[in-house]
């Protein structure tokens, strides 16, 4: 088998099931989420393999230039793919169309996959388009006119954002003459003059940016997490948002490191508007009273903590930055799957309902204990380290002015994280919660599997850190 | 036994501990309990197996390896070995009290596992040699003092934990940025290899930002009053364990290994001397008899710092013993007030009196204690107070020196106000009772140890006349 079709095949055997899902499930409408799962596990489970073995990694994958690091996203994107689907198997039992929203998402899956492994920017912009298109479908699977609303706003949101990168690519074009990733770097090595391909990069930053919903292109993002149906959100916000957006500025961040001095002001740029995220996100969450609402801006605050490193653009930025979007599509994933199950038990969202929830669904509540806390980044949990080493790189890179702030800022995502903690869960009970159950084991698998995800990654830090390093950090330095 | 076998069990016994609580909460509560105190005992019992090797001038370290410097270093010596001793010996006796005090309410497996927790990361604070590891444990710390807070479920008492917890974790953030300039300016966090290294001023002042808010000193004294409504199981841990998890922190980074800048001194004397003055005359005018011992023990934390800043050898010794003393006194208070809240339910000692007639051991527990505070001679507590102010007034400012005195002054005056308060006068509790005698085991013990720390001053002296000479930096 040679490599590329290696790699194809996390792309193409979803696509595949996701095809032959509405046929095969006409009969027995059950069967669809059997299928989804098992296509999913199997990638992951192979994968994981993969990633385990650095040594058979590096046989059977000896033509990937880059790094690991598009390994690692595929990873993620079968992990939170898998846990969303086995989260959704019993979530949404009995509805109608379960066989288009599993195929919607494996298709999103594939092209998710698509968009990690790609080479050069046009493919990248087109698997990126095709991911939107199937989560604003995938957003209108819940069938109130909410899903509907929020399917409209994501898409019209994040159409200029499509538009910018669309234009990038056609500037790039003509100035640079390719838009493969490799090719750019030897242009830009070769020393010819780089201001139109900086500028052309930039257009697409930009586009990336506002897909990612960094401040301030962030409007349509707690919307459209707030419209989808519980497990479409969480889907959303932990892989969707991250690949189509915050995946590409990291890519185009280690471009932008090669133009050292002339990138100089994009990269002054990224880190101001990381930046921005973080206090804006984290503020705007202080003063939420709906969980999802809550999540999604702190979602908008942990993004900014990926740009701020990307911008700074040092290989041990990048390797916290990459570690950063791991966890936070991890953590990520645990809240909003315990924001849908706390939904379904107590029928309702809105934080000033519920109260005193720990009795009846202390599984619930421990695992959001433990995602919140590597949220707020409480040793020696994962997120402490990934923010310790973006801290450090700012540190380390002469960015003293952002890193102490970005440190402080932890302390307001702990603050509104405990708030969310205190009003759901400790109290006393109200109406809404005093009637519910924890939800069924079978819901609580993806959780707890995730919790102890972040526990594992957090006190393994070393081996995690020495991976990150051979397989990302040490390509970067060229 | 190795001594390094001997250090391993003593941080991985109560992290064990942690999980095995709620396996054994399964099979049944006695089962549990059992389980908790017996956590407790070993993780003492290794403590105290390793103070002769250490005063023989042995040391034990245990290192793993962790990128960019990071390492995780276990190493046992005078200094660690005696605050693990005192913190596990405490935990001891928090937790035998426990097993009658907590079991009338909800959530108590969670109770116990927090305190394995607690114990465990306070041992991995104190054993630590990576400046990082402490960091991490001082969160885990908190984290866990944070659940121990909220232990009650009501609104008020979920805010009061909420408060503490961001209280503790913007010090731990004032640490960490500390801690980074440090590793910036020397490259190492390694605290064996940066043994008399001058420490840039700017992370000393942070450093010692972190120390006060998880010690309670002016200007972060707020949280331990309002923790002090939880168990008083919990109020004895979090005023004697952690407000001297930052005791043991200075003690560490600033008596046994940087060399601090000029003026630095004074910069911990002052809002030391103005929380020994502050917290006592709050504590005089506080109607609650928890939110009283709290701002004691807020009040007496200043006196440690004073023995431990003032830079000479006498104040450094009588800095240590104090902890020794506070330690078991204020242990004994607290735990007192727990019985008599809990027979009388009221902490309003307006409406409290004349107890002495039916709780006697309480009250004699209390009496002691509050003697050992108050610094009464033969008590362990006057050999430490004695020292401390010795010491420091060879060095230290006599503005500073005056507040401190003011405080000691009006210690004596808050305690005799409260012992009369509660104990004396007439009786306005219909039917109070004597706590049982679990309870009472829990309160007398550490208040006759007090008293016999006093006779025998001798050994404890001995050793911290060691530790001071061995590992005291920035000593005259």
């Amino acid at each position: 088998m040679t490599s590329d079709t290696g790699l194809l095949a996390y792309l193409l055997i979803p696509l595949f099931t996701a095809v032959l899902l509405p046929f095969v499930a006409r009969r027995r409408p059950g069967f669809s989420a059997s299928l989804a799962n098992v296509t999913l596990l199997a990638g992951l489970l192979n994968i994981g393999y993969a990633l385990l073995n650095p040594a058979s990694l590096a046989a059977s994958f000896a033509d990937i230039k880059e790094d690991g690091f598009s390994l690692l996203m595929i990873f993620l994107i079968y992990l939170v793919a898998l846990a969303v689907t086995f989260f959704s198997a019993w979530y949404l039992e009995g509805r109608p169309n379960r066989a288009a929203y599993y195929s919607l998402i494996l298709t999103s899956v594939s092209a998710m996959c698509g968009a990690v492994t790609t080479g050069d920017f046009f493919t990248l912009y087109i698997f990126v388009e095709a991911l939107a298109l199937t989560c604003a479908a995938l957003i209108t699977a819940d069938d109130s006119a909410a899903g509907l609303e929020g399917a409209l706003k994501y898409f019209l949101l994040t159409w200029p954002a499509s538009l910018l990168i669309l234009f990038g690519i056609a500037f790039l074009l003509l100035t640079a003459g390719t838009l493969s990733f490799e090719n750019l770097k030897a242009i830009i090595a070769s020393g010819r003059p780089a201001g139109a391909v900086v500028f052309a990069v930039s257009l697409i930053l930009l586009g990336f940016l506002v897909k990612s919903g960094v401040v301030p292109f962030h409007a349509w993002l707690p919307d459209a997490y707030q419209g989808a149906c519980a497990p479409v959100s969480a889907y959303l916000a932990a892989v969707v948002t991250n690949i189509s957006g915050v995946y590409a500025v990291i890519r185009i961040a280690m471009l932008l490191r090669l133009f050292e001095i002339k990138s100089y002001h994009t990269s002054g740029l990224l880190m101001f508007a990381g930046m921005l995220s973080i206090m804006v996100g984290a503020l705007a969450a202080l003063r939420q009273k709906e969980f999802k609402r809550m999540l999604a801006f702190s979602s908008i605050s942990q993004t900014g903590y990926i740009a701020l490193a990307a911008g700074l653009g040092t290989p041990l930025a990048i390797l916290g930055a990459v570690f950063h979007l791991v966890n936070h599509a991890v953590f990520n994933t645990v809240l909003f799957l315990n924001s849908a199950g706390l939904e379904k038990a107590a029928g309702a969202g809105d934080m000033r309902r519920l109260g005193g929830m720990e009795h009846a669904m202390p599984w619930t509540s421990w695992t959001s204990i433990i995602a919140l806390m590597s949220a707020a980044g409480i040793p020696p949990l994962a997120g402490f380290w990934s923010k310790l080493i973006i801290i450090l790189a700012l540190w380390d890179g002469g960015a003293k002015v952002y890193a102490v702030p970005a440190l402080l800022f932890s302390l307001v995502t702990l603050a509104y994280l405990l708030a969310m903690q205190k009003k759901i869960f400790f109290g006393k009970a109200t109406e809404a919660s005093a009637a519910s159950r924890e939800a069924r084991p079978a819901l609580l698998v993806p959780v707890a599997a995730l919790s102890v995800l972040i526990i594992a990654l957090g006190a393994f830090f070393p081996y995690v850190f020495s991976y990150l390093l051979e397989t990302i950090a040490a390509r970067i330095l060229l | 036994m190795d001594i390094v076998t001997v250090l391993k069990t003593a941080v991985a016994a109560p992290i064990i501990g942690v999980f095995l609580i709620p396996i054994a909460n399964k099979i049944s509560v006695k089962a549990r309990n059992a389980c908790a105190v017996a956590l407790g005992l070993v993780t003492f019992a290794a403590c105290a197996s390793l103070l002769s090797p250490m005063m023989k001038g042995l040391t034990a370290t245990y290192s793993v390896d962790f990128p960019l410097g990071f390492d995780f270093v276990l190493s046992a010596d005078l200094l660690s070995v005696f605050m693990a001793a005192i913190f596990s010996f405490v935990s001891v006796i928090i937790l035998v009290y426990s097993l009658d005090y907590i079991s009338r309410y909800e959530n108590q497996t969670e109770y116990y596992a927090m305190i394995a927790l607690f114990l465990g990361s306070m041992m991995g604070l104190v054993f630590s040699a990576n400046l990082l590891w402490l960091y991490i444990f001082w969160e885990i710390t908190a984290i866990a003092g944070w659940r121990l807070a909220g232990f009650f479920r009501s609104d008020r008492d979920v805010a009061k934990a909420n408060k503490m917890l961001l209280v503790a974790v913007f010090g731990g953030l004032c640490m960490l940025i500390g801690i980074l300039m440090i590793y910036s300016d020397k490259g190492t966090l390694d605290l064996r290899f940066l043994k008399g290294e001058i420490i840039p001023p700017a992370a000393a002042a942070l450093l010692l930002a972190g120390i006060f808010a998880k010690s309670a000193t002016l200007p972060f004294s707020a949280w331990l009053s309002d923790a002090a409504a939880a168990p008083a199981g919990v109020g004895a841990l979090l005023a004697v364990v952690l407000v001297n998890a930052g005791v043991y922190a200075y003690a560490r980074i600033f008596g046994a290994v940087f060399a601090t800048p000029a003026g630095f001194s004074c910069l911990t004397l002052v809002p030391a001397g103005l929380s020994a003055l502050v917290a006592a005359g709050a504590a005089l005018i506080e109607k609650d008899i928890k939110r009283i011992l709290a701002y004691s023990a807020v009040s007496q934390t200043g006196f440690i710092f004073l023995g431990l800043a003032s830079g000479n050898k006498t104040a450094f010794i009588g800095g240590l013993l104090y902890i020794l003393m506070h330690s078991m006194a204020a242990g004994a208070l607290f735990l007192c007030a727990g019985i008599i809240e809990q027979k009388t339910h009221t902490r309003d000692i307006a409406r409290l009196g004349g107890l002495f007639k039916t709780m006697p051991v309480t009250a004699a527990a209390f009496a002691l204690a509050s003697l050992s505070v108050m610094g009464i001679p033969p008590f362990g507590g006057f050999f430490s107070k004695f020292l401390v102010f010795k010491g420091a007034m060879q060095n230290a400012n006599p503005l500073v020196l005056t507040l401190f005195f003011c405080g000691a002054l009006l210690t004596f005056l808050y305690l005799a106000r409260l012992f009369y308060l509660v104990f004396l006068g007439e009786e306005k509790v219909q039917n109070p009772k004597e706590g049982s005698a679990l309870m009472l085991a829990g309160v007398l013990a550490p208040a006759l140890i007090g008293l016999a720390l006093g006779a025998l001053i001798y050994y404890p002296c001995v050793y911290a006349d060691l530790l001071a000479a061995r590992l005291g930096v920035n000593l005259e």
